[in-house]
């Protein structure tokens, strides 16, 4: 299988990278950023959506930093894994880093590449052929979903292992675009559905995130289902920061990752200050599940991933607790 | 007495040694060559159209815009070669392109040749074809039906079905068996398909030459079969075609029939001329399949006052896909291989093999046997466990004797099947675990026993299953020709050993041309697991017949009698006197003074064996391997999810000729058996493969892999080469059922549809604990 055509610019600083931007929106050109290339690249080779410039962002200096409070969106998911720092003070993003993928993969992927990782769907992560011979998909040259038949939205599987983590430390996204550099907090950057995806716009990049030194107060942890233990997605996901004074919750973050078109935040559910222990946990076990929706197009069937967000979310509970 | 140079040279010799295989330093290196690695001059790139419909008239092809592209070289539809062809001579319902219908989604329509892939793909968008589409046959069920003619996928069929095979057996009175058990029970059992997934996709290079000879490289298991079968596709004698097999990246059954994009490549070649190569991409070796049939199947089993077993009965009903391949054999498989390794009176069995408009199914390791073992050894663990007899030990009083005969006429003479129980159960420690671990732990036990190679070959030419031809020249190094193909399996360095240590030499003496039919003398090819039997002897006779030469130059150089040498250690030595020895180089050079360049030749036929009734050559074969499994597991309570710790695999090779390259064979086997019953599926939505890719076909990683133990256990079959049965197919048998035993053992609960996934023993653990709950209320 082969790669379509494009031309593949690598500026080497931001202020490179803004004018080459400007210059392909002005000349009209489409064009997708590409970091570790490990889902830029399979998506291109089976045709979806892909553009004719292609910018590396691999040799954009100073994107690479890791520390507790800001990470590059260069840095590669290996070396979350290796940070003996981030393993003391946020356990739960670097067990979620080790479990992306696979040891070779986590040489390549990057963070910002994992946080914007596409959406996957068995009818949209599928050769040009096969989609032809099935009918294409609205996310990719269609005009219906084959998930869910409707013509609006786009129920395609959120994959990204660490984005829920980032959700629970209410990170904020730092943006680089041609107009400029904003800031967005992570519980506000997805945006349901499966196309949309995020509120980065196309000429923006991801280049750093941002941890407030709060989140350091909790406890965190991830639980990933997946059919086996590696080179596997996330079917089902969830990320827990917890704080805890005197036996009662003083702060709750729930995320899930592996269920909808999106990372969803649910904050604390609705239990702020109750007791910590087994009826809490089941307590939050219940709520969640009321919550979560999944749907028949990754691995394993929806029913199950649903109930195993619940089971994940109870053991988390009662091992930070 | 025998003479001294018939003892084998088993003190100072090869047999039994752990010898890495020959071409893995190649391979580790990355100097193997590979179809893909070979760029002839002037090659160009073939791609093939293929059906969007998993049904459908072709009404029309018009190929005229794709001609015109700049850089494309040939256009070929099915029209330009209507010549049917097949692996058995019974079926032979394939051509190189669809002629009139489609019949399963990436079905080969049209082909070019160009100068790039992506000339190539652009002629592909430009060939116009319109079809009409028919209504499509996905459920096999769907498939028993009679339907108008147009409706069935192939002209033979049975009764206006879509029925490709039937097969109806009856051994002794199963009904009256099943009336008057102590214990019997009926079950259905579902199977999903699954595929080989081999490292190296399928690729092939033909080229037409200037001399209008064929010569086509292939990834193939059967470069004999895909010699007769390009001559009838090609209409042109054998003679001017020659068919090379590159190293070939894994095969298991996949590689072994003859295939269309081979015939295609061929047409396209001659066509313009030049070279070309076609490369499949991942998807496309789904479309190609050839894999585990999808399969329901009945078991009826009964076990006598006694506690042995009376009566089996099987019904099959196997998803063949669109074309034939091997199906009839695996028709007969599904049954037939149900008799062994237990004493069976009364068999009686129905297999039904349909066609349906999905990706073809065929040979998968351990072909046809596998699914119908798994149903039998759970029903015979549900006897025991009902019976309140120890699972092991009821198999082991079941098992057949050696040198017996099956109910349906199956010859047995070695079989280890007692002592593969016995080593598996004493070195897992069977009998302090069976029933005793926690909830959530369990042990399990299953048994298996498979062909040596077809007694019976698929065409009935009177000439040998196997030949091989040896040359020595006066470098001393022995050139060993065979078409057996060495696949990844280890048959060249199996080759080698032999030869080698019958002249007593190291093995770097020893070269292997196993690629080349110009040069290579007939071997039916790698499938059934017949090349350590069949090529071994072959190979051991041919040694035998130069070590006489040799001999006897030792004889004529030293005036002693040729019964008292023996060849070791690079000398012809008379082991009389063993002062008195002959350099092997220079008992070559006196053997070649008249004769030039020595050369013999051994070859193998089966003896002739099995009943007289219909079907009787199924499952025929000269001996048969025997297997008992062990393992142990457990299950996250939480999730469903099965953790694998142990398998205590015991395995009657005969003789472990390279025990290193047995116990190779026996834990891949359990990685591809663990894989059809933990994860693999080759799933469908509605005739469109749903997962062709590796992250969506879930092969086993190395995450889950157990810690595997290999038990050797040896027989020494006197037909076999130096005792030597096979250890390709058979250790797949066993791994399925005892997981799932184990499972049962760990949690209660039965399966009885695989893949056995996570979801499925969690949902199955809920199931449990309501009626548990129930029943206490």
């Amino acid at each position: 299988m082969r790669l379509p055509e494009f031309q593949l610019h690598h500026p080497t600083n931001l202020e490179d990278l803004k004018d080459l931007t400007r210059k392909l929106q002005a000349s009209g050109d489409c064009f997708d950023f590409i970091a570790g290339g490990t889902d830029v690249l399979p998506n291109y080779k089976n045709r979806l959506n892909p553009k004719t410039q292609v910018i590396s962002l691999s040799k954009v200096q100073g994107l690479d930093r890791i520390s507790p409070t800001c990470l590059g969106a260069m840095a590669r998911v290996r070396d979350l894994v290796d940070h003996e720092d981030l393993a003391r003070v946020f356990p739960g993003l670097v067990e979620a880093a080790s479990l992306v993928a696979s040891p070779i993969l986590r040489n390549l992927a990057t963070v910002g590449g994992n946080l914007l990782l596409d959406t996957r769907c068995y009818y949209f992560n599928q050769s040009e052929f096969w989609r032809a011979s099935k009918g294409y998909c609205l996310k990719a040259d269609g005009d219906a979903c084959l998930v869910v038949p409707q013509k609006e939205i786009c129920y395609a599987t959120y994959s990204g292992d660490l984005a829920p983590l980032f959700l629970v430390l209410d990170a904020e996204f730092e943006l680089h675009g041609p107009k400029g550099i904003r800031k967005v907090p992570a519980r506000e950057f997805y945006q349901f559905d499966g196309i949309r995806r995020f509120v980065k716009n196309p000429d923006e990049i991801l280049a750093f995130i941002h941890i407030p030194e709060s989140a350091q107060n909790l406890r965190t942890g991830y639980r990933k289902l997946r059919a086996r233990d590696t080179i596997e997605y996330p079917v089902m996901g969830v990320a827990m920061g917890l704080m805890t004074k005197k036996g009662k919750i003083e702060q709750l973050e729930i995320a899930l990752t592996g269920s909808e078109a999106v990372p969803l935040w649910y904050g604390d559910l609705g239990f702020g200050g109750e007791p910590v222990g087994e009826d809490t946990a089941e307590g939050i076990q219940k709520a969640l599940l009321e919550r979560v929706k999944t749907y028949k197009n990754v691995p394993f069937p929806p029913g199950y991933r649903r109930s195993m967000a619940g089971e994940f979310v109870k053991e988390l509970f009662l091992k930070l607790a | 007495m025998s003479h001294p140079h018939e003892i084998p040279n088993q003190d100072h010799g090869l047999i039994g040694k752990r010898i890495p295989l020959i071409d893995a330093f190649r391979k580790a290196a990355g100097q193997a060559i590979y179809t893909d690695d070979i760029q002839l001059p002037g090659q160009l790139v073939g791609k093939i159209l293929r059906s969007p419909h998993p049904h459908a008239k072709i009404l029309s092809i018009d190929t005229s815009r794709a001609e015109s592209i700049p850089g494309v070289h040939a256009v070929v539809t099915g029209k330009e070669a209507t010549n049917h062809f097949g692996v058995l001579p019974v079926s032979q319902d394939e051509t190189a392109l669809a002629v009139d219908k489609v019949l399963f989604i990436g079905d080969n329509v049209a082909a070019v040749a160009a100068e790039s892939e992506e000339i190539a793909l652009k002629a592909l968008g430009a060939i116009q074809v319109e079809y009409e589409p028919l209504q499509a046959f996905l459920k096999m069920e769907d498939s028993l039906e009679q339907v108008p003619e147009e409706l069935r996928l192939h002209p033979k069929t049975v009764d206006g079905t879509n029925i490709h095979k039937q097969v109806e057996q009856e051994f002794g009175d199963f009904d009256e068996a099943y009336e008057k058990a102590l214990w019997k029970k009926r079950q259905t059992f579902r199977f999903i398909g699954v595929t080989h997934a081999f490292t190296e996709p399928m690729c092939t290079i033909a080229h037409f030459d200037a001399d209008e000879r064929l010569t086509l490289w292939s990834a193939t298991q059967v470069p004999h079969y895909l010699h007769r079968a390009l001559a009838k596709v090609m209409e042109m004698p054998m003679h001017k075609i020659r068919v090379i097999r590159p190293t070939v990246g894994g095969g298991f059954g996949g590689k072994s029939d003859p295939f269309p994009h081979e015939m295609v490549a061929a047409l396209l070649s001659r066509k313009c001329r030049r070279p070309v190569k076609i490369l499949f991409d991942r998807e496309e070796v789904f479309y190609s399949n050839h894999g585990r049939h999808p399969s329901k199947i009945e078991v009826a089993l009964a076990i006598d006052a006694n506690k042995k077993i009376s009566g089996l009965h099987v019904d099959a009903l196997i998803d063949g896909g669109a074309w034939g391949s091997f199906g009839v054999v695996t028709t007969y498989y599904n049954g037939v291989l149900a008799n062994g390794p237990y004493r069976l009176p009364n068999f009686r069995y129905r297999g039904r093999r349909v066609y349906s408009n999905k990706p073809p199914c065929g040979a998968m390791r351990g072909h046809g046997a596998v699914n119908t073992r798994y149903a039998y050894e759970i029903l015979l663990d549900e006897a025991a466990h009902d019976l309140g007899i120890d699972p092991a030990a009821f198999r082991r009083d079941n098992v057949l004797p050696p040198n017996t005969k099956t109910i349906n006429e199956l010859r047995i003479t070695t079989s280890g099947i007692g002592e593969c129980i016995d080593r598996a159960v004493e070195a897992s420690g069977w009998k302090e675990k069976y029933g005793k671990l926690p909830f959530g732990h369990g042990i399990g036990i299953a048994g298996g026993f498979y062909i040596s190679g077809s007694a019976l070959p698929i065409h009935w030419d009177k000439i040998p299953q196997s030949t091989v031809h040896l040359k020595v020249d006066l470098d001393g190094g022995v050139t060993i020709h065979s078409l057996a193909a060495e696949i990844g399996q280890g048959s060249d360095t199996m080759l080698a050993q032999i030869v080698a240590d019958v002249l007593g030499l190291p093995i770097h003496f020893c070269r292997v041309f196993s690629e080349d039919t110009d040069t290579a003398p007939i071997d039916l090819g790698s499938y059934s697991s017949r090349v350590t039997f069949m090529a071994g002897n072959a190979a051991r006779k041919a040694a035998e017949n130069l070590r006489h030469l040799l001999i006897q130059a030792a004889a004529d150089l030293t005036g002693y009698p040729a019964e008292v040498f023996v060849l070791r250690n690079e000398r012809v030595v008379n082991c009389t006197m063993p002062e008195i020895q002959v350099p092997y180089l220079e008992a070559v050079r006196r053997a070649m003074k008249d004769c030039g360049a020595l050369q013999t030749s051994g070859c193998y036929q089966a003896p002739p064996m099995g009943g007289k009734f219909k079907g009787a050559a199924a499952g025929l074969s000269p001996t048969y391997s025997f297997q008992a499994f062990v393992v142990e597991l457990s299950v996250d309570l939480q999730t469903g999810k099965p953790k694998l710790h142990d398998v205590w695999a015991a395995h009657d090779c005969g003789k472990a000729l390279n025990p290193l390259a047995v116990e190779g064979q026996i834990e891949g086997s359990i990685h591809m058996g663990l894989g059809q019953v933990l994860c693999e599926e080759f799933a469908y939505n509605k005739g469109n493969v749903l997962n062709p890719n590796f992250l969506d076909y879930r092969t086993l990683s190395p995450m889950e892999m157990p810690r595997v133990h290999p038990i050797l256990v040896e027989t020494c079959d006197p037909e076999g080469p130096f005792g030597a049965k096979e250890c390709g197919e058979g250790p797949l048998l066993p791994i399925l059922p005892a997981v799932s035993n184990a499972l049962f053992d760990a949690i209660g609960v039965r399966f009885y549809e695989l893949p056995i996934t996570a979801d499925r023993i969690w949902r199955a653990l809920k199931r449990k604990k309501k009626e548990e709950a129930k029943s206490l209320v």
